[in-house]
């Protein structure tokens, strides 16, 4: 019994040590945000500021148009999320319960395409886009993600675990394809769907090389790539650029504390799939 | 069946429009460039001279060594830490779910706003860590200016950031284990360590080897990371240059395209053969 008990202790120890170095750096970070840049410097470190220096948040808001940067990125990660779990539906309904000629090899298409990583095509993409000219515009920003094969494929488990017996019913009550679809396959897997929203939109609003690529006018910045401009401005203010980093952080961060059983659980489900 | 047909493939047609013009058109486009050299507007044949020149560029050698290093170090020892950690959560801790929304928190927030954070605490001279380490009087090394520890800091956070994902997916496969299997490891009086090397590792061997190759290919990306902690540089003197920022380097700053996509396409290859990899192992896993 003593030994059993001197484990879960050890345990815990562990534990504690590497939930506190996980979950730091973001109290440090919105502590620090809150700072005086003299207590951001000062040694021995500071780590709770004298007084909450509120005064910075209005400082980043002067110094850098982190507004706009909220408006781009609230706006492509929402357009590419809609439309991407839009396209990814109608896909994995036509490959689960579709018959026709020809979907083994789209399969086998999309399953390898599914192994390219995105840094071997952002480049290509990147050229593409510029000569359309869409650099510095929401249409260039969204392109090339308004399909996910990795959402499609992830649906697909999901609508192949609701019967086809339902399907087939439907059809001979003399639904359409199109009613299924939204009377019966989007209300009997609205979690799914509302998870591969979830997480589509957590991709996007960090979403980072790309943005870079194809963005270079200050108002059409996405957060993140506003973020890195600004920390490189901002020098040694080190109390601002925290404080931008809380502003960036923050509503994801609120978000997945709200929905993180989801989250959580749409991400297992994912990738031991893949 | 027929009328079936028509039907799909108009199901199917924005998906298929989408893949076909920015999934597989650039990577034949990749293809296609790394046999060209001039700028982006102007661009001719040139044969295999951007591989020529590729594998004559030191600092390409220099990316690739980085990148390699970081990808043997960082992934083992953040695949050690996390079943580390995730046996604990599993076998020895009541809030569960408390823990594994502590440790997945890393994963949705932003790189960029986290890699700030951590530049600030390992700054040489006011830096938290340092600040620690000087207290229990261990060596201060100097994490962000000094060259030869630009690979160093970049493993730390790389291993910082990866622990989340592996986490969550291996109390996934702990819940799968069939707890019979403890029930009747009890009966015979089997100690904690017997139970996790002969009942838990064994059973997590599938789910080990889909990390470690998600880890690596991770791993062979890795890009934002250092952006991030380098402040859009990649360390000091380009001391800790990565794969991916090599070849943005060529493609955005330098002007040669051509150049950038041969290294695309070896940074391509390298990241198949290790999916080759992972699938035999798989299938040996299997057949066992």
């Amino acid at each position: 019994m003593k030994r059993i008990r001197w484990g879960v202790v050890l345990g815990y120890i562990i534990l504690v040590i590497f939930a506190i170095i996980t979950v730091f750096p973001f109290i440090y970070m919105i502590l620090g945000g809150l700072m005086s840049f003299q207590e951001t410097t000062s040694i021995p470190p500071t780590i709770i500021p004298k007084h909450f220096e509120w005064g910075n948040y209005a400082k980043v808001f002067a110094q850098a148009p982190f507004a706009r940067y909220f408006f781009n990125t609230f706006v492509t990660a929402s357009i590419t999320t809609i439309v991407s779990l839009f396209n990814s539906l109608l896909g994995a309904f036509a490959m689960v319960n579709l018959q026709f000629k020809g979907k083994r090899f789209i399969q086998i298409i999309l399953l390898s395409l599914l192994m390219v990583p995105g840094e071997v095509i952002i480049f290509t993409n990147y050229n593409t886009i510029a000569r359309m000219g869409l650099l510095n515009t929401y249409i260039g920003l969204v392109l090339p993600f308004l399909t996910s094969i990795f959402y499609m494929y992830y649906l697909q488990s999901y609508f192949g675990s609701i019967s086809s017996t339902i399907y087939k019913a439907a059809m001979i009550d003399g639904a359409s394809d199109w009613e299924y679809i939204w009377k019966i396959l989007v209300p009997m897997s609205k979690g799914g769907l509302f998870t591969v929203g979830l997480l589509s939109f957590i991709s996007g609003w960090n979403s980072f090389l790309w943005p870079l690529l194809v963005t270079n006018e200050d108002s059409m910045r996405l957060l993140n790539n506003g973020l890195s401009a600004f920390a490189s401005d901002a020098g040694s203010e080190t109390q601002l650029q925290l404080a931008a980093a809380t502003l960036t952080v923050l509503p994801i961060l609120i978000l997945y504390l709200i929905f993180r059983k989801q989250i959580i659980r749409g991400v297992v489900r994912n990738d031991l799939k893949g | 069946m027929k009328t079936n047909q028509k039907k799909a493939w108009l199901f199917l047609a924005p998906t298929i429009i989408f893949v076909t013009f920015f999934s597989i058109y650039p990577i034949l486009r990749a293809f296609v460039m790394s046999f060209q050299s001039g700028s982006l507007i102007n661009l001719s044949w040139s044969g295999l001279s951007n591989y020529q020149y590729l594998f004559k560029d030191p600092e390409f050698w220099l990316a690739i060594k980085n990148t390699a290093l970081y990808a043997l170090i960082s992934v083992p020892i953040g695949l050690a830490i996390s079943i580390l950690l995730a046996w604990i959560i599993f076998s020895k801790v009541k809030h569960k779910s408390f823990f594994e929304t502590t440790f997945f928190m890393p994963y949705v927030t932003s790189t960029i706003a986290i890699g700030i954070v951590f530049r600030y605490i390992f700054n040489g001279d006011y830096g938290l860590l340092n600040f620690v380490l000087r207290c229990l009087h261990l060596p201060a090394p100097i994490w962000i200016d000094d060259p030869s520890m630009s690979l160093t800091t970049i493993i730390i956070f790389g291993i910082w950031t990866s622990l989340a994902f592996n986490i969550v997916i291996l109390m996934g496969a702990l819940r799968n284990i069939d707890p019979n299997f403890y029930t009747v490891a009890d009966m015979y009086g089997a100690s904690g360590a017997e139970k996790f090397w002969r009942i838990t590792m064994p059973e997590l061997i599938p789910t080990l080897a889909f990390l470690l190759t998600m880890n690596i290919i991770g791993a062979f990306k890795v890009y934002t990371s250092v952006y991030a902690l380098f402040n859009g540089q990649a360390g000091v003197g380009n001391s800790g240059t990565t794969a991916v920022f090599y070849i943005y380097n060529k493609f955005q700053i330098v002007g040669t395209p051509g150049v950038a996509m041969a290294a695309t396409v070896v940074l391509f290859l390298i990241i198949l053969f290790i999916t080759f990899l992972q699938r035999k192992m798989m299938k040996k896993i299997g057949e066992n």
